[in-house]
């Protein structure tokens, strides 16, 4: 294993914009190194940001790490990008298993055609059937393919109860973090603020870990307003993005759906043109979660 | 009329292409302090607009504490409005989409620290 992660670095190394980081950072998962794996796949991802592959590799190496959420958000974009990705069906049933929605993981699971399935998905289905069968009586504990026990109790409601949506209304609680994997560094902070200029999701921290997200909302949310302003006073169309390069750090903007606004903050150390991929990356991750939330 | 100091400074972003008008405004005011524009551009209503929004970056980033804004481009449709500033002054260019950001961003920026 050693092996093949140094000649996937080498190859790498030669072409940073190769393919090879999805392998790479596959192989660096899979030998436990999950941090670098991360910083591999995340890089790749910015380079090759449509390839439902290497969202599935990121998916992998969230969900490794005991992250199902940001492994589901990743499944779940590999399945917009190819709505047949038979391992982000099998990565999203499992994770649907993990929170005991059985129903949904069976049919997650048997959206995979017969002829696509591999032994794994198979198995992974016959799992979950079997364990759907046992459910009603007995209650004992459901055991994940992984063996390891799911992380939360499983339901002992009977199979006639309505089926609960597909997927399940946001954790207040985790929309601090909803950006998280769209940045690139502990020196970038991502923040969605309503037309009223209220916090919607994302963090701000300042130099001193204080939480000044709310305050940074409320002034940015009057510079939004200046700039849809001139825009239609000067007749060239509907804003597109605002860029600001201050001494300490770059902020951008760009309109977000339901006349909110995303802003994506970042050190001077990172380049302006990567401030914008950011903010097309943090803005993908917003509309989808708008789109979940109402 | 009198030439200002500015002339040849906007006369040479206004040469850059998809450049419709450059401006020196004065930030606390909104007033042109000089312009080089093409005709139909409004020029006070696009300095007054420029100003202001430079005026709320600043105090937006001065609230973030991000330090002093040096540059700002909006983006839209159709093309959209750079801004760099050095104390009150601030200088500003209004493009077309097919404007060379990159190259104006650079002239703007040394231009800047030449505005007193």
């Amino acid at each position: 294993m050693p092996e093949e992660i140094r000649r996937l670095s080498d190859d790498l190394a030669r072409d940073p914009s190769s393919l090879v980081f999805m392998r790479l950072a596959d192989a660096l998962r899979r030998a436990g190194q999950l941090d670098v794996a991360l910083r591999v796949a995340v890089r790749g991802l910015d380079r090759h940001p449509y390839l439902p592959d290497a969202h599935d590799v990121l998916a992998r190496i969230h969900a490794d790490r005991g992250d199902l959420e940001r492994a589901s958000d990743e499944w779940e974009m590999a399945l917009r990008l190819d709505p047949s990705h038979a391992q982000a069906n099998l990565g999203l049933g499992f994770v649907e298993f993990r929170r005991g929605d059985l129903e949904s993981a069976e049919r997650r699971l048997s959206t995979v055609p017969p002829a696509e399935q591999t032994p794994g998905v198979a198995a992974a289905l016959a799992h979950v059937r079997s364990a759907l069968g046992a459910r009603p009586g007995n209650g004992a504990a459901v055991v994940v393919p992984n063996g390891s026990p799911p992380a939360e109790p499983v339901r002992t409601s009977p199979r006639s109860t309505p089926l609960v949506p597909e997927f399940p209304p946001p954790d207040p609680s985790r929309t601090k973090q909803l950006f998280d994997s769209a940045l690139d560094g502990s020196d970038q902070h991502a923040l969605l603020v309503d037309a009223d200029g209220l916090v919607l999701a994302g963090a701000y921290t300042d130099g001193s870990g204080n939480d000044i997200a709310d305050v940074i909302a409320a002034e940015l949310a009057g510079v939004s307003s200046e700039a849809e302003r001139a825009m239609r006073h000067l007749g060239l169309g509907a804003w597109a993005s605002l860029l600001v390069e201050a001494d300490e750090a770059i902020v951008a903007m760009t309109p977000a759906p339901n006349g909110s606004v995303l802003v994506v903050t970042a050190s001077r150390r990172t380049p302006v043109g990567l401030v914008r991929l950011l903010l097309d990356r943090a803005l993908g991750r917003a509309r989808d979660w708008l789109v979940r939330v109402s | 009329m009198t030439k200002t100091p500015y002339a040849e400074l906007l006369a040479m972003l206004s040469r850059h292409r998809g450049v419709v008008g450059s401006f020196v405004v004065s930030e606390r005011d909104g007033l042109a302090v000089d312009s080089n524009v093409q005709i139909g551009v409004q020029a006070e209503a696009v300095a007054a607009l420029a100003a202001s929004l430079h005026r709320k970056a600043r105090l937006a980033c001065g609230a973030a504490g991000c330090g002093i804004v040096t540059f700002l481009r909006l983006d839209a449709e159709k093309g959209g409005i750079c801004a760099a500033g050095r104390d009150d002054l601030v200088l500003v260019t209004i493009s077309e989409a097919r404007a060379n950001i990159g190259l104006l961003r650079v002239e703007m920026m040394r231009a800047a620290k030449a505005l007193t």
